[in-house]
């Protein structure tokens, strides 16, 4: 078999080479006589490229990680821990990961780079990047099947000062991502065109979407950007086949209803801001999403909104069905820091006082790491992870005992918080929580903002001592919240962490080290200088012929890292690869 | 406080003909309350990427602006129209607004005439080579391991140069921070710190050479609180000495519109 045909086996696709270098899709069906299936861990009947194969259905996003091969959704699976169960790259053999392969968008971006984590299916990644870019590659080699890019607006609002994008949905043929003039889209897998197009906010206002789609059970499920401006924000649900909308939850009260009360007026709450901009986790045995919600607006000026400014900087539990409420937990009421907590929940079961809980935990924005009871929201531990003065406990109460609201009383955490939304991970065999925590020095002068169409109303002013900081990342025991240990960088990173059942943590920081740990015990076992920092983003990895590879999002490239290709051989026997 | 900035913009706002001409002025120079107001959309608008003080944070520091040789209405462009292939985003602000803010980044931006007193410059300039200029250099002159003083009496007053000379590890800027390395074979290293992370650092050492090391392979490393500048005090440099050493400084300063 020639190379070229195990590139289009593999890939699904037939490759024409129409010059040198450049390779065309087409959705045509292979009719290569030699063609084999592409090895999967769950085998099936379909020829991938067939188009009778139906792509990706819920009950394979329900099963996660089972499929090797796969990696459905944002986290990986729905729980939001992001720990793989792959065991290749273990701690003895880490020492020889190297780059497989470079894929560079050769885009400019706006500051920020990759934020995505690309979704893995029959071979090819979907990926989406900043500006509202988008690609599918070859898992194996990164070459592109396709490059879409969205025609945006010259005057965006939020998504122009933040034009990333975290990542797609995904569902049959379909994908879904959302874009920074506040629009989702559904593509076709197989040719990157663009099936449906629906608006969920005027971004004008100050609206953007940049989080990656969850898709449950026939839903696509999308939250909202621009809690920096004087908007509302929602968690919404559409139809997967035909985009429209089945479900809007307001993160903030229709006013007369519960938690309006929250607000002083009808008026400072439909601006309170409560954005959505990170995918949640679900419980499919429940129904129950659990998705954060942002700071209210304005950022820094409470005096317009007082009150706790219901449900900003809070977690919900939504029923998936229904976009009902089942229950909120609020982490900072009334927020004046922007301490969103727009951050992966994660799912753990835990044993506590001899009896099973199923909880859901966060690292949050104001440096407590907490863990809820995920059926009813019932706050079963809270302590902090970084050396915040903001407050030392939360009451039995379970609302924060505040020692320092405005940093005169000591540092606070920065406006991007003790961590941010990057995400954290999970390992349920050692018990740990690992988050990047940053250690920064701040206080915080609020002003009355003015309120200009279209422009941020944060309504304030941080001071930042930039000398005072570091980042690190720390390893958390679930059942006491105590720090089992720590890595320090030099400056506060905003890299996210990915663990997997070999004990291992791959994180980042913000010099742009791809680094990984023995999970058990915190030390460096490898890291890779990958050239630009890591940002928002977090390792994904997944088994191809036999071979391990795990791939980092850095600035404007994605790098995906492999033991030596000389080692494994396909599973039809021929080596793959030089 | 809304209608206060209102109230301001309303009494300071004068009718020009924008774009009409070679260069625009900004209709607001120098006038205090609009400065004020300017001052409120910053911290509001732009402190969060370019810091409180305006001498950057994620974004670049834009107290220099003027320095560098832009103007009023390049300044007022740059705020409207954002900046491609960077993170700083389009302002659809009234224009009163936008130059409220350049009145205030001007404001803060100005360095007042930097006092060159009364010393002997040519002595001054003798000081400098045998004090100052194996470490700094004016005009493409010295040497490397300190900053470029060519235009130092333009960005620093008087007193924070003095500050400067006889107490340097008061305020050291970034870039220019000691450290002290001890390599595995023993050999002490000293110098500044251009770059590090977890795993590397990044040094200009005392001879001037470009040298990075992994931690892993240092003995120790130890950041330093002194600056590798000798304190000037009065022994060392008199104040008549410094007061030539300052008039030399001060003969360096190249005006930003003739530089550019």
């Amino acid at each position: 078999m020639s190379m070229r045909s195990v590139f289009a086996i593999a890939a699904g696709f037939v490759l024409t080479a129409t010059a040198p270098g450049v390779l065309l899709a087409q959705s045509e069906p292979s009719d290569e006589s030699d063609a084999i299936p592409f090895a999967r861990s769950a085998p099936s009947e379909i020829v991938p490229g067939d188009p009778s194969d139906p792509g990706v259905s819920y009950a394979d996003i329900l099963r996660g990680f089972d499929d090797q091969s796969g990696w459905l959704t944002f986290s990986g699976d729905y729980s939001g821990r992001r720990h793989s169960p792959l065991t290749q790259i273990d701690r003895e053999n880490i020492y020889r990961l190297a780059p497989a392969w470079t894929f560079q968008t050769g885009t400019l971006t706006r500051g920020r780079g990759f934020e995505t984590t690309p979704l893995l299916y029959d071979g090819v990644l979907y990926v989406t990047g900043s500006n509202n870019f988008a690609w599918a590659l070859d898992a194996r080699t990164g070459r592109p099947f396709w490059t879409y890019q969205r025609d945006l607006p010259d005057n965006l609002t939020y998504g122009r000062s933040a034009p990333v994008n975290r990542g797609f949905g995904m569902l049959g043929n379909r994908l879904f991502m959302v874009t920074l003039d506040a629009h989702l889209l559904a593509f076709d897998r197989r040719t990157g065109d663009v099936l449906w197009d629906v608006v969920l906010a005027d971004y004008e206002i100050g609206h953007a979407a940049t989080l990656a789609p969850l898709v449950i059970d026939d839903k696509v499920i999308v939250g909202i950007s621009g809690g920096e401006y004087p908007t509302r924000g929602f968690i919404d649900a559409y139809d997967p086949a035909t985009g429209d909308l089945i479900w809007r939850f307001y993160t903030i009260p229709d006013w007369g209803e519960p938690g309006s009360e929250t607000w002083p007026n009808e008026e400072a709450a439909m601006q309170g801001g409560g954005a959505t901009w990170m995918t949640g986790s679900y419980d499919p045995e429940l129904d129950l999403l659990y998705w954060g919600t942002g700071n209210p607006n304005p950022d820094f000026y409470g005096a317009s909104r007082l009150g706790d400014n219901l449900y900003t900087a809070a977690i919900v539990a939504l029923e998936g069905a229904t976009g009902e409420l089942k229950w909120h937990y609020q982490f900072t009421p009334h927020d004046i820091h922007d301490w969103d907590s727009n951050h992966v929940p994660v799912q753990a079961q835990l044993t506590i006082d001899g009896e099973e809980r199923r909880v859901v935990m966060v690292a949050n924005r104001n440096g407590f790491f907490y863990v809820l009871d995920r059926t009813d929201g019932e706050l079963l531990l809270a302590e902090p992870y970084t050396d915040t003065t903001w407050a030392r406990e939360i009451g039995a109460d379970g609302r924060p005992i505040v020692l320092n609201n405005d940093g005169s009383g000591g540092c606070l955490p920065d406006q991007w918080g003790a961590t941010n939304f990057m995400p954290p991970t999970y390992d349920p065999a050692l018990g740990l929580f690992f988050v990047n925590a940053r250690e920064t020095c701040s206080s915080y002068v609020p002003f009355e903002p003015e309120y200009v169409r279209g422009e941020a109303t944060m309504g304030g002013v941080v001071w930042t001592d930039r000398d005072a900081e570091y980042g690190a990342l720390r390893a958390i025991d679930v059942m006491t919240g105590e720090r089992r240990w720590e890595f320090r960088y030099p400056s506060a990173t905003m890299a996210g962490v990915m663990s997997t059942a070999a004990g291992l943590v791959f994180a980042g920081d913000h010099q742009g080290n791809f680094t990984a740990f023995d999970g058990a015990t915190g030390e460096n076992l490898w890291y890779y200088p990958t050239g630009s920092r890591i940002w928002g983003a977090a390792a994904m990895t997944y088994m191809l012929d036999g071979r391990q590879y795990i791939v980092i999002p850095s600035g404007t490239t994605l790098v995906a890292f492999a033991l030596p290709n000389y080692e494994f051989a396909s599973p039809a026997g021929a080596v793959i690869g030089r | 406080m809304k209608s206060t900035l209102s109230h301001v913009l309303a009494i300071v706002c004068i009718a020009v003909p924008l774009h009409a001409g070679a260069q625009v002025s900004n209709p607001f120079e120098g006038d205090a309350r609009a400065i004020r107001a300017g001052e409120r959309l910053y911290a509001n608008r732009c402190a969060a990427c370019h810091g409180a003080d305006g001498k950057g944070a994620t974004g670049p520091d834009v107290t220099m602006l003027w320095l560098e040789g832009t103007n009023d209405e390049a300044v007022f462009d740059t705020i409207r129209e954002g900046v491609d292939g960077a993170v700083m985003p389009p302002s659809f602000a009234p224009d009163e607004e936008l130059w409220a803010m350049v009145a205030y980044l001007r404001d803060i931006s100005t360095v007042p005439p930097f006092d060159a007193g009364d010393g002997d410059a040519e002595i001054g300039r003798e000081i400098f080579a045998a004090n100052c200029g194996e470490c700094h250099r004016v005009n493409g002159a010295g040497g490397t391991l300190g900053p470029d003083l060519s235009n130092i009496a333009a960005v620093r007053s008087r007193e924070a140069l003095i500050g400067s000379i006889r107490d340097p590890s008061a305020a050291m800027a970034l870039g220019y921070r000691t450290v002290t390395l001890v390599a595995a074979n023993g050999e002490r290293i000293e110098g500044v710190v251009k770059g590090e992370d977890a795993f590397s650092i990044q040094v200009v050492d005392t001879d001037a050479r470009l040298q990075g090391y992994l931690k892993a392979n240092l003995r120790r490393f130890v950041h330093e609180d002194e600056s590798l500048m000798p304190r000037f005090g009065r022994l060392r440099l008199s104040e008549r000495e410094l007061d030539d050493l300052l008039a030399f400084l001060a003969t360096q300063r190249v005006d930003a519109s003739a530089a550019h």
